[in-house]
């Protein structure tokens, strides 16, 4: 770790723009405390001056010399000076404290007698110009009062140096804490860029980097999960490729070694294409469950009505189903004319699918039975059939692209069909329920009450 | 000669569109980019114009379909593109498209749909009884006579019947027949619509005669209007 990193660090920068803060605040705080005080304490003198100087200048001559000899006498400490002085500035009588030059005149307490030789100066006093010519001076040493100044400055000073320096060791202390932190988040999000993906950020404490390692983490899991997912799918489909491929290769090979006539090149080219074709159809299912899934379909959704959707997809297989010896029916109970949000060809093509499915595995003079039930809190479409249904442990395999059960892996088709109507059904936020033997039956079921949620990342 | 502007952005794909243009009898002339593209349109008149959804440069698909539309041409333009999503499809169509193919196509289908884009513009059908061999659609009455013979069909028999009929002599698929019968959209479904064209085929054929509808292999089919 660095210094300069450490500067970098927001938590560092907090803590001193926080010490400086703090530092401007308690300075302002002590230099008020100071002048108020001292303030307080001058005015204190001031009084005592102005008091005392007016009760002695009142005073005539000889009396006032003899107050100020006996004061002297008693107290000859210059603590509180009162001096007499001839016109010339020379001392008469009370405390031998030189003549104030230049505030013989005072109409307002001043200071004097900085730098002087006598003790307890300097003074803070006023004079009074007698009528027989001499001066009288009454002052108060704020020698105490400057003291106390210096203590307070000390006192600010100390007081600011130890603030100062816990302050700096503080912000050191987190600054270095909040590096050391990102360091190990940088080193753990280097290694997840180089592609371990199933590495995590650290995880210290419950703070704000902690919330926010915690939600990076979570998406990590989530980008982890889709990853294997699409993983799973490209394996899925490498796999699922091979065998049509397989078909296409050998069938061209055949054509080149066996073909003699036209029309013998033109089947083998027939072939191809229906190959082709096949594998494009997958292809493109794969690629619809992708848009499905990515929820950018909700855009055009618009006001649908079930019913209508319903019928058609029945009167679509209506032949088929006649020509199998299976009866088709559209069954409606509830609400006679109720309209939601969706996608028409999404919902068509997914009752269609069921529908496919059903007429494909139910034997010749067995029935398909499509109903749908509204109320006002939910719309239910089921498509049940007379087959022998789905097994229990094969219901959530179903749901995975290319799952074909054992039953259907004769039948024509690229084991997508369930995985469509599923990403389908999430689109419009319906549960799909697979229920049966005997038989098979799948109901989609949407919530009216429940407000639309958020499309779910497809689990298969 | 019916003239085609491809506007397309790959050489190899526009070569085949070409091909499989000049092989069905029309006239072709190309274009690699918008730029390139709304100028040929502008400057000579075109019949149909097939447009790559997505080009190069400044000025894509829709930019072009713009512009031409703003310039006055309305001749049919049909949009190829590798953009599947509906909302694209729709986008297209909104811009003044009148059809939209999403890539890969088969070429028959790409004929096919110009087809009825330059019938729908040659010959706007006004009147109300529609003739083809030995068939006979009302378009008031919706019935449908056989050598002037009533033939009971259910409603959906009757509108692919129809749509045949409006198109007869030209190949439709069936992926145009369920886009136009059924009005819902997405890839073909099943093979479905052999099942639907085969019950027609029951009800208006007669026993020994060659049926009027003929299937294209692998693609659709085609009314014979000569009966």
């Amino acid at each position: 770790m660095r210094l300069a990193d450490l500067s970098k660090t927001t938590s560092f920068r907090l803590a001193i723009a926080f010490l400086a803060l703090f530092g401007l605040a308690s300075l302002t705080l002590f230099a008020f405390i100071s002048w108020e005080v001292k303030g307080f304490l001058s005015n204190r003198v001031d009084e005592w001056v102005q008091r005392e100087g007016k009760v002695l200048s009142r005073l005539d001559a000889t009396a006032l010399a003899q107050r100020l000899d006996n004061r002297q006498r008693d107290d000859a400490t210059t603590e509180r000076p009162i001096t007499l002085y001839d016109p010339a500035g020379k001392v008469l009588a009370g405390s031998p404290v030189p003549f104030p030059a230049g505030h013989d005149s005072a109409t307002a307490p001043f200071e004097f007698g900085h730098g002087s030789h006598l003790p307890m100066a300097p003074f803070r006093g006023l004079t009074w110009r007698l009528p027989t010519g001499q001066t009288l001076l009454v002052a108060q040493s704020v020698d105490e009062l400057n003291e106390f100044g210096d203590v307070l400055l000390g006192a600010m000073l100390l007081a600011g140096g130890v603030t100062t320096v816990l302050g700096l060791v503080g912000a050191i202390l987190i600054g270095a804490g909040a590096v050391r932190q990102l360091d190990d988040i940088t080193k753990a999000t280097r290694t997840i860029v180089k592609g371990d993906l199933s590495g995590r950020l650290p995880m210290r404490g419950s703070g704000d980097v902690g919330r926010l390692v915690a939600v990076v983490n979570e998406m990590l899991d989530e980008l982890q999960r889709l990853m294997n997912e699409v993983k799973g799918v490209c394996d899925n489909i490498a796999h699922e490729m091979r065998t049509p491929l397989t078909r296409l290769l050998a069938g061209l090979d055949r054509s080149r070694r066996r073909s003699s006539s036209t029309a013998d090149y033109a089947e083998s080219v027939d072939e191809a294409i229906a190959e082709t074709q096949g594998i494009l159809k997958t292809f493109g299912a794969l690629l619809r469950i992708s848009e499905i899934e990515d929820g950018a379909r909700r855009a055009g959704f618009i006001d649908v009505d079930l019913g209508a959707i319903v019928t058609d997809a029945v009167e679509f297989y209506e032949p088929l189903a006649d020509d199998r010896n299976i009866t088709i029916s559209a069954l409606f109970e509830g609400e006679t004319a109720s309209s939601s949000r969706g996608d028409p060809s999404l919902l068509f093509e997914a009752f269609a699918n069921l529908i496919d499915n059903a007429i494909k595995f139910t034997p010749a003079g067995g029935s398909v039975e499509v109903r749908l039930v509204r109320s006002g809190s939910a719309d239910v479409v089921s498509v049940s059939d007379s087959g022998p249904g789905i097994s229990e442990a094969d219901r959530i395999m179903v749901l995975k692209r290319f799952y074909r059960a054992e039953p259907s892996r004769h039948e024509p088709g690229n084991g997508l069909g369930l995985s469509l109507v599923a990403a389908i059904a999430r689109l419009h936020d319906m549960d799909m329920v697979i229920e049966g033997p005997p038989g098979c039956r799948i109901v989609l079921t949407r919530n009216r009450s429940e407000k639309a949620s958020p499309v779910e990342i497809c689990d298969f | 000669m019916t003239t085609i502007l491809v506007i397309e952005d790959d050489v190899q794909t526009s070569r085949e569109i070409e091909a499989a243009l000049v092989d069905y009898g029309y006239e072709t002339r190309t274009a690699f980019t918008g730029r390139d593209g709304l100028v040929k349109a502008i400057s000579d008149p075109y019949d149909a114009i097939v447009l790559d959804r997505m080009l190069p440069g400044d000025l894509d698909g829709l930019g072009v379909l713009a512009a031409l539309r703003a310039a006055g041409i309305h001749a049919p333009v049909l949009i190829l593109s590798a953009l599947t999503a509906v909302d694209e499809r729709v986008r297209g169509l909104k811009a003044g498209g009148d059809d939209y193919l999403t890539k890969p196509f088969d070429f028959l289908e790409l004929t096919a749909r110009l087809d009825v884009l330059l019938r729908r513009r040659n010959a706007p059908i006004t009147e109300s009884v529609l003739r083809a061999g030995p068939l006979e659609v009302d378009l008031l009455t919706h019935t449908v006579r056989r050598h002037g013979q009533l033939v009971d069909l259910l409603p959906r028999e009757y509108r692919l019947l129809e749509y045949l009929v409006r198109n007869a002599g030209q190949v439709v698929t069936r992926t145009m027949l369920f886009e136009e019968i059924w009005h819902y959209r997405y890839d073909e479904p099943t093979n479905l619509i052999d099942v639907h064209v085969s019950k027609l085929r029951r009800k208006i054929d007669t026993a020994g005669e060659p049926s009027v509808i003929q299937t294209v292999r692998g693609s659709g089919y085609v009314l014979n209007a000569a009966g």
